[in-house]
This record gives structure tokens, sequence and C-alpha cells, in this order.
């Protein structure tokens, strides 16, 4: 369930691109995040929102101000369901060809 | 591509999931050494009024520091010295704070957030990618699927 809200949010350029300047610095407010798109307010505000429903934002407030952070948990989740399993077998693969290859030899 | 790779260490972390668990029972794990011993980093820790208590499995101080907030179950603040650490030992002290938000369905949402880092720069850069992430999937497993944990 939650899953499927975090490929959904990862697959869309924009969303991506949020993600990207909240990797390089984090808590960052709204005005900041739009200044980078080419995009309304209201079209920005979209995006975070969809972010946020995913887990992959968190927004807390400072003061009058409402700061974005990015929460790597949901990704490391994934990565550790999805990514782990198959890079591990293709790994193994490729080491066990270079033992073949070096056995030959 | 100019996407970074190497994510310089932010002064303020926020890591957030969600744990299966009832609040009571999320709080002792947090604040009670014979649950935090399991996933961090085999660390005893004590958390109370009185302030922010963690030792190694060799018994060495690896934590001393006052508390800010204590209002079980929902929230938790205190601060963080890495004295496990020599090099991170000497730097100023920063601050952990724990929230847990009940949701429906038996779920409750915890929200870490380790800041004041500024005066830490090589904690910060420690405890954040795998540092933090260890100890908090470590809590979800020990919480979701781990074995009937003592009374």
């Amino acid at each position: 369930m939650t899953e499927d809200l975090v490929f959904k949010a990862l697959a869309d350029p924009t969303r991506r691109f949020l993600l990207d300047r909240l990797f390089e610095r984090d808590g960052r407010t709204l005005v900041e995040l739009e200044a980078d798109v080419a995009m309304t307010r209201f079209g920005v505000m979209k995006h975070l929102r969809l972010l946020e429903a995913a887990g992959l934002v968190v927004t807390r407030r400072s003061g009058r101000e409402k700061l974005h952070f990015l929460n790597p948990v949901p990704i490391r989740l994934i990565h550790d369901r999805w990514i782990d399993k198959y890079t591990e077998g293709r790994v193994a693969a490729l080491a066990d060809l270079k033992h073949e290859l070096e056995e030959s030899a | 591509m100019t996407t970074a790779t190497n994510r310089p260490a932010q002064t303020t972390q926020v890591y957030q999931l969600y744990i299966r668990t009832t609040p009571e029972r999320l709080w002792e794990a947090i604040t009670k050494p014979e649950f935090t011993e399991r996933y961090f980093y085999g660390a005893r820790i004590t958390n109370s009024p009185d302030g922010h208590r963690s030792h190694g499995p060799d018994g060495a101080v690896w934590g001393d520091s006052p508390t800010f907030e204590y209002d079980p179950p929902r929230r938790l603040s205190h601060g963080w010295s890495s004295l496990y650490d020599d090099e991170l030992a000497g730097e100023e002290p920063s601050r952990v704070t724990w929230e847990i938000e009940p949701q429906d369905g038996g779920i409750c949402l915890l929200t870490v957030v380790h800041d004041r880092l500024e005066g830490a720069p090589k904690t910060a850069e420690s405890v954040s990618g795998t540092g933090w992430m260890m100890v908090l999937s470590g809590l979800k497993t020990l919480l979701e699927t781990g074995s009937p944990l003592a009374a």
C-alpha cells in the first residue's frame, strides 16, 4: 500500500527533481522549492502533497515557516525489498564469470 | 545527469516510519535498555526524566546527556553526545527527539529528528545514511516480528 504510493510519487520528473533538491539540502521552504521549478505555486504544492502522502517528504514547523525534509526511510525499504534482491544475483553472476574466466586462463 | 550522490551531512535530519505496534510498547522499546540493546548497536539505553544514559555491551559509557522533554508515550527529547567514538566525542552536543503518533489500525507513526548538529559535523555524517536507518529498521523488526519481549 505504502509501496504503491512511493513508486507513484517517484514516477514523475518534477517530484524526483524536488527530492534531489532536498537531498542536496534539507529543510527548504515552499518559496525556495518553487523558485527552482517552472510551475505555479499550486502545481508545486500538489507535487509536494503527493511526496508527503508517500512519506518521502516530511514537513516541520519552525517558527512561522513550514520546512520540507527528505525522509530517506521509504526509499531504503524499497531498496531492501527490490534492489538488493536483484543486484545481488547479478553481482554473483559476474563474480562466477570472472572466476570461470580466470580458472580457464 | 548531475544528480548528487554524496550528500552533505545535514544539520537537521528527519526520519519517519510506520510501525505496527502500540504507543506504549514503542515507548518501552525506546526507553528501556533490555529493548534498546537488541536494535541500537548493542547499546543499553535508559531514557528517563533524569537523563539519557547509554552503555556499550562492555559497560563503557556511550552516552550521558540531559532529557529535555519526557511525555510518555508520545514525545521524548534528549541530548546526544557520541561518547562511543573518541573522534566524535569531542564535538558539541546535539539533540534527538522521538515523536509517536498513533494511527488507525494498530499502527504508530514514529518520527525521529536529530538536530542541532551544527557543532557536530562528524556526528552528523556518521549518523546519516545507514546510521539511524539501521537503528530504526531494527526497531521496526523487533516490534513487528521479534520474539516475545521479556516483561
